[in-house]
């Protein structure tokens, strides 16, 4: 490694760091928050088969899963100004990834309710609860714990996906690296710094992933 | 701990591996494979693009067919990305890149750059409806859009411009035409072709300036530089018997030869 390629990667590592934390770590936290919500709303309609919703629901799926995270981000970012909504960079991206994710996580937590033995839910019946009742106390617990998992691989890839936003001019960590690139010509240096910088952020997810599943592993069932 | 440091090991190879290169004489050894493999984007208008019947072509992709037949090999144009393009000829996948590339002093520190062959005009464009931007000097404060590896974004931010980063040159027709920033410095020969392929577009020119020089790029270091002679005493041929002057007006509409 060339003495000025070593000085060029120390100088832009504090800079690509900033641009992670202060916009790859909220994008990530915030689209999240935004797929979690959704994720369970859709999953819970599902779940108890409302009518007409639930059909909306599998359209939401069926499209989100059905056409590149790339499409969507530009038809929300550059085409829907046409009709009139023009939003800022980073809302689009946070909506898009947040409804991109939702959708696969919707899933996640259907299966993982669905695995919830129906004995359950009929003792909850037989006890008087009531349906919001049974969910919240004795069905979501248990999906939560079977669901954690690929939750937490949905994060994980979600925090990677953000640099996709780079592409409707969402300066983040990955185009910052980019843009870099472009005044030193250093890619292959550059781009294994900002992915050393990635591998990092996705270890500390990890290592969170790790600490839920044992708290949710002594949560009922074996205490250890 | 050990973990880390294993992995940081592992991506210091890598990039040691990559450092690496042959000895060889390049231009001994294009003669040798018979072909010069040639990166381009061949998405830009008109240095590089496929017309209408899907056939690769455009100015530098003339030019670069040229050089090979002057050198007595085939051209082998690869169609990259821009940020392959460099990176591959650093690596030396790539014999030369024709893709219209600008002189600038942080290129010439990594690249062997070629004589000029053209010299391009660059353009400030805004909206049609915009009154306060006339000049490069009108951009302080104010938004502009350029891809990442732009020397044009440069160029705005040294006028006090921030700069929006997207990919092509259609989005940052779209930023413009939305309102999203105030306007762009862009090639006036790809200004030039967009609003032929676009002339309902709502921008407009403002102001023309001389842009950089365009030089086609070869790895750097002692094995190329006979290669660097050959294609130096090219372009010194087609400049003197008229045939870049002649490519240039049959893409670029005009003269960009002669240093303006």
């Amino acid at each position: 490694m060339t003495e000025r390629l070593w000085s060029i990667l120390v100088d832009s590592f504090p800079k690509l760091l900033w641009y992670g934390i202060k916009v790859t770590v909220p994008l990530t936290i915030f689209s999240f928050s935004i797929a979690l919500a959704v994720a369970l709303l859709v999953a819970l309609i599902q779940y108890a088969k409302v009518r007409g919703l639930q059909q909306l629901c599998r359209f939401y799926i069926w499209i989100t899963r059905g056409t590149p995270l790339l499409v969507q981000l530009y038809i929300v970012f550059f085409g829907l100004p046409s009709i009139g909504i023009r939003l800022p960079a980073f809302t689009a991206a946070m909506l898009v990834l947040g409804f991109n994710e939702g959708a696969y996580m919707s899933e996640t937590i259907r299966g993982a309710l669905e695995s919830v033995s129906p004995g359950q839910i009929e003792a909850g019946y037989c006890v008087g609860l009531t349906f919001p009742k049974i969910m919240w106390h004795v069905a979501l617990p248990q999906a939560f714990r079977t669901a954690f998992p690929a939750l937490g691989n949905s994060m994980i890839s979600m925090l990677k996906e953000t640099s996709m936003a780079a592409t409707i001019s969402v300066m983040e960590m990955f185009r910052q690296a980019q843009v870099i690139n472009g005044r030193v010509y250093e890619s292959l240096g550059l781009y294994l710094e900002v992915a050393l910088i990635y591998l990092v952020f996705c270890t500390f997810l990890t290592f969170l992933q790790r600490r839920g599943e044992k708290r949710l592993s002594s949560y009922g069932g074996k205490k250890q | 701990m050990k973990k880390a440091l294993i992995i940081l090991v592992i991506f210091a190879c890598m990039a040691s591996l990559f450092a690496g290169g042959s000895s060889e004489d390049s231009l001994a050894a294009i003669k040798k494979k018979g072909t010069l493999a040639i990166a381009t984007e061949g998405n830009w208008t008109p240095w590089t693009y496929h017309d209408a019947s899907d056939k690769l072509t455009g100015f530098d992709i003339e030019l670069g067919t040229l050089l090979a037949n002057y050198l007595g090999v085939e051209p082998e144009f690869h169609e990259v990305p821009w940020e392959s393009i460099l990176v591959g000829v650093e690596q030396g996948v790539f014999d030369i890149a024709c893709n219209g590339v600008g002189y600038t002093e942080e290129r010439a520190q990594k690249f062997s750059f070629s004589e000029p062959y053209l010299y391009t005009e660059a353009v400030l464009v805004v909206r049609s409806d915009n009154t306060s931007v006339k000049t490069l000097s009108d951009l302080k404060g104010r938004k502009t859009s350029n891809s990442p590896n732009s020397t044009y974004a440069q160029l705005a931010e040294s006028y006090g411009a921030t700069v929006d980063y997207v990919d092509t040159l259609g989005e940052t027709m779209m930023m413009i035409e939305q309102g999203r920033v105030d306007a762009t410095i862009n090639a006036k020969g790809s200004v030039d072709s967009y609003l032929e392929e676009h002339p309902e577009a709502n921008i407009k020119v403002v102001q023309t300036v001389a842009g950089e020089p365009v030089c086609w790029p070869i790895r750097k270091g002692s094995q190329t530089e006979s290669l660097l002679n050959a294609i130096n005493s090219f372009l010194q041929q087609v400049r003197q018997d008229g045939t870049l002057a002649a490519l240039s007006v049959k893409y670029f509409g005009t003269d960009l030869t002669k240093a303006n």
